[in-house]
């Protein structure tokens, strides 16, 4: 009957020729893995390409090396270079300068208030960077800055003492904008330190400042270093501080040579040579990558996790506890409370000023009433199809790849993780111009330049390196035998994934789309370079009101950014609590 | 050597206040090989976490080779780098950026006292020859199985011969054949030098095996301290009776004080005095002190009960038995020629049973 039919169809499935036929997971992997190198591998083509011809995009041109030839003979380029090297060191000392102690005050003592700052620093990461670069130049900037204007007033100063036009002012801007992120991986690496390893070395009779020196520092530099190569990386390919900051200041680094070689204000885009400062940037992402991975793989080594549940015993600070405060207030008030405050401020006034009596009698918020009309709802409508879009082709892939990766024997998974964490050494800049590139020169084959969708595809591409991450922890923590059960009660595997493992890893894949849509919706340098006038998101707007300086819509145009990515977040994060599992915080 | 007085610890948990330890006093003397027993959360951990300084209790005194170590009350606190013991945990806390020489070495190298290399060479090769590790010095420490990175862990804390030895369930996370196997090292490792050792566990069988004298903890309490015989042969309570080793258990009612009536009849056992007559007791008898033979021939005022289960060990037979409605446990050794549902007469030797009060 019922029974023997299914038995004799499995038999006859494998006998004769069907034997040699792969097996469905097989083929379905191998079609992911294509689709991937396709999505991944196309744009970074192009910046290949685009470096070995000269000319316009579509053109016909035999290949050349003369675009290498003229960067490296210009003595400009090393001048690039080298700004792009002090930007990206500057940055990433001043990120572990803040980030070290922090991650150290809030995970080993018992300074007051955690969760307050635990929450403060997730707000942190919602202020979108060139935000924040708005804010502090509304600040610092030597002509119209605030903090100049009101210390030349207090001691009657004739230069203004600050000026953040710099490689300084673009370092501390970028430093900090980078505190939260790497705080929140520094703390995960500590956290899986075991905790006895330490007290073995008390009641092996070494002090404290001894343990410090020889047992934490050399089991957590791992860690840190990876860290530290991870910010390195993204320092060199950063787009939005260097071209609000650097840009007005003729301060140039790889990334805004490449964005005014394609996009320049006057002339032509020359291709040819964005794709030869590209080549070299690609170049130095792709040595970062490997030398990441290496790091992460010996911080693996040192990872023991404890069954015990016992936490390392908090120093108690005493006295020190108003400096610690002290310490993550300053943070907090640069990071958050500052550039919030100023934008609110800027955003209620004709023009920018200090406050007086005067400034107090001219508070209007017609700027926020005038935005429907300046902006219109085409930006809107475009940023919601953004976030609702990015995030759910980013988690579909992510999760597609990470089972195939972590749930099947799949002989070439590990390569399709690879190829996954590839975007990551790619430049969000370089994607994007990659992206152009192929969208103007096949646009025959690809008829996407202009739209939104270039956007969603650039977007991402960008994030399926974080997708996976994410999806990959989640999936490894669904125990294989809850598959397997599910196999062997007759499911098949795509029925085992969509009835057994998603609704398991549900809730950990939806707070990567919530956050990955906030990435989407605050991400300016790709929407940016893949800029028409028939694909604008509200980032765009924001930098051509800057473009124009239009203060006022600017400042306002960004609370409104800031107030409703808070609260989009702490709405999914009161559901998710609901539901029960919180995710971490990045 | 080591004196715990009056020792008091609480957390403070999610759903409220745990008292870990409810006033502790214990006394551990030179060379003694003292065991804490009992189930998780009953303190035994914290009680040793204490003397070795990494936690603080509220209330207490704690006394290490005669010098206060630790007194809240006098504010006292001794920093556990300063107390010059040496620790096994759990997890061994080998440190993996080391090779198993540093990490021996690490106390040497490290500590409060500087020796000098050749003393340092000298005393690591000592400390790994006792755990026979001696060849593997220069191996990284990632590189060495479980019951080989227990062995670094053990030859690490005694390298500076320290005066007392502290060990947290340093063999639960070995299999079952090795952990049978370093118990027996253990021992002779410790007895050879002479060290005070305070051993943490949870399995009655390492307890019994190890120990010089046994403490059994419940509930942040000492129930009962004394040598593995007397724990085992004469417990003071239903629960140290319970988790020490096998018990029946037979609901009963004092009549005199040497009488106690139950479904098994009246028992001539010993009543405690605490117990008044018409009080409910529990009778509690080993399972080894049942004797249990078949039904062949036997007088009429034999016991007779029906054989239910019958699980062969080996080198025991565990055979459970119905008598009068109550479940017997019986142990024999070797095997035996009864089988499920046979009849069989069941001897309870009275000076075998204990009696128990009903309040805990």
């Amino acid at each position: 009957m019922k029974v023997e039919s299914r038995t004799e169809s499995t038999v006859a499935a494998w006998d004769g020729w069907r034997w040699f036929l792969p097996q469905r997971v097989s083929v379905f992997a191998t079609g992911l893995s294509l689709f991937l190198l396709l999505l991944i591998g196309l744009p970074v083509l192009m910046v290949v390409l685009m470096s070995l011809r000269t000319g316009f995009p579509g053109e016909t041109v035999p290949y050349t090396l003369e675009n290498f030839s003229s960067v490296y003979s210009e003595p400009r380029t090393y001048e690039v270079l080298l700004n792009t090297l002090c930007f990206a060191v500057s940055s990433v000392c001043i990120t572990l300068l803040i980030t070290v102690p922090l991650v150290w005050i809030l995970m080993r003592t018992d300074v007051p208030f955690k969760k307050t700052i635990y929450v403060l620093l997730t707000i942190g990461i919602l202020i979108p960077v060139f935000l924040r670069t708005i804010a502090w130049i509304l600040l610092l900037s030597p002509r119209i800055g605030l903090i100049n204007k009101w210390l030349q007033q207090l001691f009657a100063l004739s230069e203004p003492p600050f000026n953040l036009y710099s490689i300084a002012g673009m370092a501390f801007v970028q430093g900090i904008s980078f505190v939260p992120g790497a705080f929140f991986m520094l703390a995960a690496a500590y956290r899986s330190m075991d905790p006895s390893l330490e007290e073995a070395a008390y009641t092996s009779g070494v002090g404290k400042l001894r343990t410090f020196l020889k047992i934490n520092i050399p089991i957590t530099l791992p860690a840190i270093a990876g860290v530290m190569v991870y910010l390195f990386m993204t320092a060199i390919a950063v787009f939005e501080v260097p071209a609000i900051i650097g840009l007005p200041a003729r301060i140039h680094v790889l990334s805004s040579l490449i964005f005014t070689s394609t996009t320049p204000s006057t002339g032509l885009p020359d291709y040819g040579m964005a794709g030869a400062y590209g080549a070299i940037m690609l170049l130095l992402g792709l040595v970062l990558a490997y030398l990441y991975v290496r790091l992460v793989k010996q911080g693996k080594k040192y990872t023991v996790i404890t069954g015990r549940g016992y936490r390392p015993r908090e120093i108690s600070l005493g006295r020190w506890r108003w400096p610690a405060l002290a310490f993550v207030f300053c943070y907090l008030c640069i990071e958050v409370f500052v550039p919030f405050a100023v934008l609110m401020w800027a955003s209620i006034l004709p023009y920018l000023q200090l406050p007086s009596a005067d400034a107090f009698a001219n508070l209007t918020l017609k700027h926020y009433r005038e935005i429907p009309q300046h902006v219109g709802p085409q930006p809107f409508i475009n940023t919601l199809i953004l976030m609702l879009a990015v995030p759910t082709l980013t988690m579909i892939l992510s999760v597609l790849v990470s089972w195939v990766v972590i749930r099947t024997q799949v002989s070439f998974r590990g390569l399709l993780d690879t190829l996954a964490f590839i975007p990551h050494a790619v430049p969000g800049i370089l994607m994007a111009v990659g992206l152009a590139y192929l969208g103007l020169a096949y646009r025959d084959i690809f008829p996407i330049y202009g739209t939104i969708l270039i956007i969603i595809i650039a977007h991402t591409i960008n994030w399926i390196a974080y997708g996976t991450r994410t999806t990959n922890s989640v999936m490894i923590q669904v125990h294989r035998e809850l598959e397997e059960a599910g196999r062997v009660a007759g499911a098949s595997s795509a029925r085992v994934l969509w009835k057994i493992v998603l609704p398991l890893i549900a809730a950990g894949v939806l707070n990567s789309w919530v956050w990955i849509g906030m990435l989407s919706y605050r991400e300016v340098t790709m929407a940016l370079t893949l800029y028409t006038r028939g694909n604008v998101v509200i980032s765009t707007v924001v930098w051509q009101f800057w473009g124009s300086g239009w203060v006022p819509q600017v400042a306002a145009l960004g609370v409104i950014l800031i107030l409703f990515a808070a609260v989009v977040v702490g709405a999914v994060r009161l559901v998710l609590s609901r539901i029960g599992e919180i995710g971490a915080a990045s | 050597m080591i004196s715990i007085r009056a020792l008091r610890k609480s957390f403070r948990a999610q759903h409220g206040r745990v008292d870990a330890l409810r006033s502790i006093d214990l006394e551990v003397a030179e060379g003694e090989f003292c065991v804490l027993l009992g189930p998780s959360g009953c303190g035994k951990t914290t009680t040793l976490r204490c003397v070795a300084g990494l936690e603080r209790p509220d209330a207490g005194e704690i006394e290490i080779a005669g010098r206060l170590v630790n007194s809240p009350e006098r504010r006292v606190y001794m920093p556990t780098e300063r107390r010059e013991l040496g620790m096994v945990f759990q997890s061994y806390a080998i440190w993996p950026h080391m090779s198993v020489f540093q990490n021996v070495a690490f106390p040497l190298t490290q500590g409060r006292t500087r020796y000098s290399k050749s003393d340092i060479a000298e005393r690591v090769e000592k400390a790994l020859k006792r755990v026979q590790l001696d060849s593997l010095g220069e191996r990284p420490a990632t590189d060495l199985s479980g019951g080989q990175q227990q062995r670094v862990a053990m030859a690490r804390a005694m390298v500076t011969e320290p005066k007392i030895l502290l060990m947290d369930e340093p063999l639960s996370n070995l299999d079952a054949r090795l952990r049978e196997q370093m118990r027996v090292e253990l021992r002779k490792i410790t007895k050879s030098i002479g060290v005070t050792t305070l051993y943490v566990t949870h399995d009655q069988a390492e307890a019994l095996s190890l120990g010089d004298r046994v403490c059994v903890m419940n509930a942040g309490e000492i129930l009962q301290i004394g040598p593995p015989h007397d724990v085992y042969q004469k417990p003071a309570s239903l629960f140290v009776a319970q988790f020490v080793g096998e018990m029946n258990f037979v609901d009963g009612t004092a009549r005199a004080k040497d009488l106690v009536d139950s479904p098994l009849g009246a028992i001539a056992a010993a009543v405690p005095d605490s117990v008044k007559p018409g009080a409910a007791v529990t009778l509690a008898i080993r399972p080894e002190h049942v004797q249990i033979a078949a039904a062949s021939s036997g007088g009429v005022a034999d016991t007779i009960g029906k054989v239910t289960s019958k699980n062969y060990l080996g080198d025991a037979a565990l055979l459970e038995v119905e008598v009068n409605g109550v479940m017997l446990l019986a142990k024999i050794a070797g095997d035996t020629k009864l089988c499920v549902g046979q009849q069989a007469i069941v001897d309870l030797p009275a000076q075998r049973w204990q009696v128990f009060g009903q309040a805990r």
